[in-house]
């Protein structure tokens, strides 16, 4: 290879760090640091203006409070939850341990505002008459959250049952330990990392999370962080922006503290006991094996089926109030959602739309970024994957806050983009572009480097590489990050809540707004298909990851 | 001087006599609607406006009544107001506007056949159609139908009524304070409600759906979204109470700092043209025009007693009446 060819490789691959360095920046780097430069530019320290945001706005103070609250006993009632279907399905000698993981895991697909609708209908259902739905409250919420997030707990614990050393479990049964002896003394200790990484991911999710608190929340009184900021930017307008940055820049304090624990969880989680075999039967469940796989099936049936049932009941009912007989049972919900209702249609029409470019655009810069980063190791590449994660580990809110910050005066030959459709892009781009790049990072580590260094020498320049060697061989796991944005992006709520216009409205916001002008029938309609069309999303998604690496697909690992 | 004088009147002259011509000419560009009407409806309310005036792009921002103003404020504040046309729920929040000097009088606007106390003497605003805010029930956990706003007292059925707050509902708003000024209620009927255990949500959105779901028996709220329940087969009625009912008039007003004067005007007659008023009574409200039918259904208006309050004491009593009921209610 001569000289010239030589710096030629190496300028495309700076046009192509170019590229995306101005992209990131673009869409992530400059939103989150305008929205720093919030409480920075200010001549006092930030500390002090927290301070004073807690101390002088009492609906503030209350506000985090609850939001601490909310977020610690979920994830309480998670690790509850998740930790013990984990244990149960991983050590004990149950039966049909496929089906119970799915059953187990189902909460993770439902998006959150749509879980909320659908334990408020389950539970409005035995609430008796002439009482206020018991749901409306703090109670409702963290019991709520605590659903949505057990999932979390479920997988980190499994990943670290998986990496337990069955030696020591075999050790101590020869030395006469009982099994439960063994799981307080042996088992436990060696996954509390597991479970103290689930509890953080659980944490950080809650205090992010916005769709239980508008839906359960904003009715029971019980305000959090996520909702003061939604009530204010709706009830103020933008001119409350800086304030509603200081809250964010709360929010994103706080996901700091859960990823930090989390960060320190899985550092021990990486110093384990090295062994042969990783799994065995703990309990041998004997005569109560029955006995625990009904019950394990019952509840996590009445966890993850039943308030979709309930949900799917009221779509199905003519108006609230009418009980479903097979006189009474209608498509009208559905008919009137998808044929009568411009502003539905549109709102599906604006969420695949943005579900759809989303996947594509994130998927195209994560397997550009995971070439320069995986593939040709450059160290600038990697500083960008860490950019490019931040708009996903901190809380959507956030994100949006910071998206308004650095849009909404006019760009040149841009303009504004504050209340148009590209807003909605820019800021989805930023916030799901993780969850493509995870995707395609885990494929590329498998990708043989060799095989590129080949396709060098024998000529091809790095635009060909990418798409002839490159690509094919991280096609699936590109694939099935590409149907993960499309399900997120599906059903966003709460980066849309505070960035939808007239006319870019989303489904997330459409069931909002529809259950809260008393339409609760029409928003389970709505629920309901977007349900069905995620559910079948992620089928397609298993199944193409039939194939795929570990820790591509979350719910395969 | 005397020529000058002359001059200006003849071109004054010319102005009135060619601005109808002109308002109808140039009514195009852009025009900043802020309305607190759902916005399914004002998407069908744009359309049609638009088969009238083709060239006039509606710009629309909806929310409720409380957070129209609060943009409203907050952009005179920044002052660059955006906004040339508001549609908003009530009265206090109109009046409050045109006390501020905000409010453009539209003398000429076509307001024939409109009842007097549905149009601000100064013409600066205009009733689009009337709400009122009766009582619903739920006619499987009902026991006694009621007829009287005083029926609610009762004890039992008092603990079992849910009402809209004012601190979210515009139409509570007006509700509240036009009951609180009535010598007969006064706040001693909302005290003495609170006390037997009647509560408060936030909008009429969450009294339809728990009086709907049973979650309550009786709930106060304004008649459309009852009726719109009660005909979809919710089981649920409305009443019309002896004494008389409050009412909202959705009021349409241009704002002085407007860009598109043309395009507000029209706006404007089109709202109060037989056309917009026939598309209200479709969207299920009673028009303003009593000479249009009401909606299928509907108690007749000539059968209806209005109860009437200054929507100036209105709003000069509003953060008080707000405090009162949060005070009673909660937050």
């Amino acid at each position: 290879m001569d000289r010239n060819r030589i710096l030629r490789f190496l300028n495309q691959e700076y046009i192509l760090e170019g590229l995306l360095i101005l992209i990131l920046g673009g869409v992530t780097l400059w939103p989150l640091t305008r929205l720093g430069m919030e409480i920075l530019v200010s001549k006092e320290p930030a500390l002090t203006f927290f301070k004073e945001t807690l101390v002088e706005d009492p609906s503030a103070s209350r506000a985090f409070r609850n939001t601490v609250d909310a977020a610690v006993w979920s994830s309480l009632l998670a690790v509850l939850l998740g930790a013990s279907a984990a244990l149960a399905v991983a050590l004990t000698d149950m039966r049909a341990k496929g089906l119970a993981t799915f059953l187990i895991l189902v909460p993770m697909l439902v998006p959150s505002q749509i879980t909320a609708l659908a334990w408020k209908e389950l539970v409005g259902l035995f609430s008796g008459s002439g009482t206020r739905n018991p749901l409306y409250s703090r109670e409702g919420v963290i019991l709520v959250l605590g659903i949505e997030h057990s999932t979390a707990v479920f997988l980190a614990v499994r990943a670290s049952l998986r990496s337990l050393s069955w030696d020591l479990v075999e050790a101590s049964r020869v030395l006469g330990a009982k099994p439960f002896r063994i799981l307080r003394t042996v088992v436990l200790p060696l996954i509390l990392p597991g479970i103290l990484a689930g509890f953080s991911l659980s944490f950080v999710a809650g205090i992010g999370n916005f769709g239980v608190p508008a839906l359960l929340g904003i009715p029971g009184r019980f305000p959090v962080l996520t909702t003061l900021i939604y009530r204010k930017l709706n009830g103020f307008g933008t001119s409350v922006l800086s304030e509603t940055a200081v809250l964010s820049l709360l929010l994103i304090a706080l996901a700091c503290v859960g990823l930090a624990l989390r960060a320190t969880a899985s550092r021990s989680l990486s110093a384990r006991v090295s062994g042969h075999k990783t799994e065995g039967v703990l309990f041998s469940l004997g005569k109560y094996r029955i006995l625990v796989e009904v019950g394990i099936g019952i509840l996590f049936l009445g966890i993850s089926l039943l308030p979709l049932l309930s949900l799917a009941r009221t779509s199905l009912i003519p108006a609230i109030g009418v009980p479903l007989t097979a006189g009474t049972v209608t498509f009208r919900n559905f008919r009137f959602v998808l044929l009568e209702q411009p502003a539905v249609m549109r709102a599906f029409t604006v969420s695949f739309r943005l579900a759809l470019l989303v996947a594509l655009l994130t998927t195209v810069i994560a397997l550009l970024l995971a070439y320069l980063s995986e593939v040709r190791k450059r160290p600038l590449a990697r500083i960008l994957d860490v950019i490019a994660d931040a708009p996903y580990a901190i809380p959507g809110i956030a994100v949006s806050i910071a998206m308004i910050l650095a849009f909404l005066k006019p760009l040149p030959l841009l303009g504004s983009l504050y209340s148009t459709f590209w807003i909605l892009l820019v800021a989805y781009v930023s916030r799901f572009l993780a969850l493509s790049l995870r995707a395609v990072v885990s494929g590329m580590e498998q990708f043989d480097p060799r095989l590129e260094e080949a396709a060098q020498v024998a000529g091809a320049a790095m635009w060909r590489r990418i798409v002839t060697v490159v690509t094919p061989s991280v096609a699936p796991a590109a694939a099935a990050g590409a149907l993960l944005v499309f399900i997120a992006a599906l059903n966003e709520l709460t980066v849309s809540s505070l960035l939808w216009s007239t006319g870019n409205e989303t489904i997330g916001v459409m069931i909002y707004a529809m259950h809260y002008e008393g339409n609760s029938p029409a928003a389970a309609a709505v629920s309901m298909l977007s349900v069905t069309i995620v559910f079948l999303a992620a089928g397609i998604t298993s199944w193409l990851g039939k194939s795929l690496p570990k820790g591509v697909i979350p719910w395969r690992a | 001087m005397k020529n000058r004088i002359g001059g200006m009147v003849r071109i004054a002259a010319l102005c009135v006599l060619l601005s109808p011509l002109n308002a109808f000419a140039q009514a195009s560009g852009v025009l900043h609607v802020y309305t607190s009407q759902p916005m399914n409806q004002m998407a069908e309310v744009v359309k049609a406006f638009n088969e009238k005036y083709p060239n006039v792009k509606v710009e629309l921002f909806r929310s409720g009544t409380t957070e129209v103003m609060n943009k409203l404020e907050a952009e005179s504040a920044a002052g660059a107001p955006k906004a040339d046309v508001v549609l908003i729920a009530d009265s206090i929040a109109t009046t409050k506007l045109k006390n501020e000097g905000r409010l453009l009088a539209y003398k000429e606007a076509p307001v024939r056949g409109i009842p007097k106390e549905f149009i601000d003497p100064d013409m600066t605003f205009f009733g689009t159609k009337i709400i009122t805010t009766g009582i619903m029930y739920n006619t499987k956990l009902a026991k006694k139908v009621p007829s009287s706003w005083m029926d609610l007292l009762e004890p039992e059925i008092a603990k079992n009524t849910i009402m809209p707050s004012p601190l979210y509902s515009g139409a509570a708003v007006i509700h509240v304070g036009t009951l609180v000024e009535q010598p007969v209620f006064g706040w001693k009927y909302y005290s003495t409600l609170a006390e037997r255990g009647a509560v408060a949500t936030q909008g009429n959105g969450n009294v339809v759906e728990a009086v709907s779901r049973g979650e309550k028996a009786y709930g106060i709220i304004i008649e459309y979204m009852a009726l719109n329940a009660k005909a979809k087969g919710s089981p649920v009625d409305f009443v019309i109470p002896r004494e008389g009912v409050s009412v909202i008039t959705q009021p349409v007003a241009i704002l002085k700092t407007t860009k598109n004067l043309a395009a507000a005007k029209a706006f404007v007659d089109w709202q109060l043209s037989e056309v917009a008023q026939r598309q209200a009574v479709q969207q299920g409200y009673y028009p303003i025009v009593p000479t249009i039918a009401p909606p299928a259904g509907y108690p007749k208006l000539e059968t209806i007693k209005f109860l009437s309050a200054d929507p100036a004491v209105l709003l000069q009593k509003d953060q008080q009446n707000k405090k009162r009921f949060a005070e009673l209610f909660g937050g």
